[in-house]
């Protein structure tokens, strides 16, 4: 389970950047004070256009930045204040994530496991199944530098799954890839959703929102315009499709109110 | 935790062929080059400059006894040939061209002035480029000037003991190990330094800059192991690297000597051989050692902060000359180990290498210089572990 509340992060410009957005302002907020919460079991989206807060949010998520304000609770761990332990309790995949070229995907995966504390046993098990579910048997002893786009693809989703994590947080993960190897993203959502495992994916494409998701929330300069379940969404349409919907409330949310 | 993040970096390091190439190859290559180079350049010199064949331009304004004299030179000095010329403008169109290489102007009133037992004013003229010519005309006419001197000292009855009022003989104190060490040990700790800056460059672009470049660093970021384990394991890295280039230029320098016998000079290898012991090569390791680390800690921030390889290397690389300039302060005779420049880093590392082939060396500057090394490396450490920390920095 994932809670957050009233979460904001604050970012200092210095002079470059301040002249690369052209703006005076010595801070620029890229998410601002949020709060939602995504359940097991269930599959929540983060969905909104480029540079609207979808990363800076899951790299909070993910602890890998510290938010500003708010509070972040994952699996009922305190990720502010603890965030070495709720680490043990993510998967992290993104969709622009590199692999180690030089090592192989047992290497890798070995180094990851370590890193997580998986005993000998279970890495053994997890890792035969992961091998046999991504059928990566074949490869397993190649330089992931040698290996092909969906070959890499696979062995990231390993390295994400190999310590069991109970949330699994993907930013944008289908990203630059093709429709055969983002599938093997599509089915591990899935398998995740039905292992009671809690799942936030963050994308631009509403058509894979559409397709995967329980739960939907859209972020346009920060702030949340909408936060309610799939089936809200569509229920609430003003548009005729869900695309036109997405774009009709980020247009509205830019329309300063009379 | 910081043991397997360290073997992991170390592995991914050793299948870099660009930083194998800087830390073992290029290291392991250098002495055996240099030193080839620099015995086969000198000892061809030596040879050349003994089977050259000078040719002398005399000029003579009247037949005299120098004429004679210089024609009846002694084959021990050297090959050569007497050419007559007619006039110094000529001759010295014709050294000017390496027709010839030495010229003689010997005045028409040379025989008289032996005669009345005047010194003859003999006019040189050499090319200063032609190395170790004006010493064979020097040689040439100091052969001259005693056959000379004996035969009036004969017609004088001076028995010549008699001109001689003192006797001077030097003795040198100093052994061959410390005119060594104080010399040219400077060369060995510079090409240290020079390979223990150049073994840590790829690997701290590598394993920092390189890991924001390839999107590997988020990944790891979300690992439960806290951000300084993650920078021991890969300083550890930086570090060996730097050492190992280090280590494999002093195993280039066992494999000149030993085995590839570059010195054949009995007496400079005994000096060499008891110049390298095994008290000297764990003191050299215990002052690079921190100064590797004060490395590491320079080039980790930059290697954080910097957003491309090419932008990390592009300011790593002129800082080598910052830190290699006061490295060359080795080469410098005259300056010593002392209170003062043991506290300047670097430096202090280059002098206390010195000291230590020397066999000169005095303790309470060695640990001082070792604990300037050692504070500032810490200092790097921290500043590094600071950078390392900082979200902006780390990721993109």
């Amino acid at each position: 389970m994932i809670r957050v509340e009233h979460l904001t992060k604050t970012f200092s410009l210095n002079s470059q950047q301040r002249k690369e957005l052209g703006t005076t302002d010595s801070t620029v907020t890229a998410v601002d004070d949020i709060s939602f919460s995504c359940e097991p079991g269930r599959v929540y989206a983060l969905l909104g256009p480029n540079g609207a807060g979808k990363t800076t949010t899951l790299r909070m998520l993910s602890t890998i930045f510290t938010p500003t304000s708010g509070m972040i609770e994952i699996n009922g761990i305190d990720a502010v204040k603890d965030p070495q332990e709720a680490r043990k309790h993510i998967g992290f995949l993104t969709g622009s994530a590199g692999l180690y070229a030089r090592l192989t995907p047992n290497e890798l995966i070995r180094y990851f496991a370590t890193l997580y504390g998986v005993s000998d046993n279970a890495f053994e098990e997890r890792k035969q199944k992961l091998y046999t579910l991504l059928d990566m048997h074949d490869f397993q002893n190649k330089r992931i530098g040698k290996l092909s786009t969906g070959m890499k693809q696979k062995v990231s989703i390993c390295r994400t799954m190999i310590h069991d994590p109970q949330v699994v947080i993907f930013d944008e993960p289908t990203s630059g890839l093709d429709v055969i190897t983002a599938e093997n993203i599509i089915h591990l959502i899935n398998d995740c959703r039905n292992q009671g495992k809690t799942v936030i994916f963050s994308s631009h494409i509403m058509s894979e929102v559409d397709l995967l998701c329980d739960d939907i929330s859209i972020i346009y300069r920060g702030k949340l315009l909408f936060n309610d379940t799939m089936e809200s969404f569509r229920e609430q349409m003003e548009a005729p499709n869900l695309t036109a919907e997405f774009i009709r409330i980020v247009n509205n949310s830019k329309t300063p109110a009379l | 935790m910081i043991g397997t993040i360290f073997k992991k970096e170390l592995k991914d390091t050793l299948r870099d062929r660009r930083t194998v190439m800087m830390m073992i190859i290029v290291p392991t290559l250098i002495f055996p080059v240099i030193l080839n180079l620099f015995v086969g350049i000198s000892s061809s010199f030596e040879k050349d400059a003994a089977e050259k064949n000078v040719n002398i331009g005399v000029v003579s304004a009247a037949p005299s006894r120098m004429d004679t004299e210089l024609k009846t030179l002694p084959a021990e000095l050297g090959k050569k040939a007497l050419i007559t010329v007619s006039d110094t403008i000529q001759l010295a169109k014709l050294i000017a061209d390496d027709s010839l290489q030495i010229g003689i102007f010997i005045p028409a009133a040379a025989d008289s002035s032996i005669a009345r037992k005047e010194a003859v004013p003999i006019l040189v003229f050499f090319d200063a480029t032609e190395v170790g010519m004006q010493d064979r005309a020097k040689a040439y006419l100091e052969y001259v000037n005693e056959k000379l001197k004996k035969e009036r000292y004969a017609e004088l009855k001076i028995d010549e003991a008699t001109l001689v009022p003192i006797t001077t003989a030097y003795r040198n104190i100093a052994s061959d190990k410390e005119m060594i060490g104080k010399f040219a040990g400077g060369i060995l700790p510079y090409i240290f330094i020079v390979f223990g800056f150049l073994g840590c460059m790829y690997p701290a672009i590598d394993l920092f800059t390189g890991e924001k470049e390839r999107g590997t660093i988020e990944t790891l970021l979300t690992t439960p192991v806290p951000r300084w384990k993650l920078l021991f394991g890969k300083m550890g890295v930086v570090v060996l690297s730097g050492l190992t280039a280090s280590t494999f230029s002093l195993f280039g320098l066992f494999f000149s000597i030993e085995v590839l016998q570059v010195i054949d000079n009995p007496e400079f290898l005994a000096i060499i051989h008891d110049i390298l012991t095994l008290k000297f090569v764990l003191m050299l390791y215990l002052l690079l050692f921190p100064l590797t680390v004060l490395f590491a800690g320079i080039m980790i921030p930059i290697a954080v902060r910097a957003k491309s390889f090419k932008e990390a290397q592009s300011i790593i690389s002129p800082l080598n000359i910052v830190i290699i300039m006061p490295a060359m302060v080795g080469f410098l005779p005259g300056i010593e180990l002392n209170a003062i420049t043991a506290l300047i880093p670097v430096v202090n590392v280059v002098l206390a290498t010195k000291e230590l082939i020397a066999g000169t060396l005095e303790w309470p500057l060695i640990i001082l210089s070792f604990g300037v090394m050692s504070a500032l490396a810490v200092v790097m450490v921290m500043l590094s572990y600071k950078r390392f920390g900082s979200e902006s920095n780390v990721v993109n």
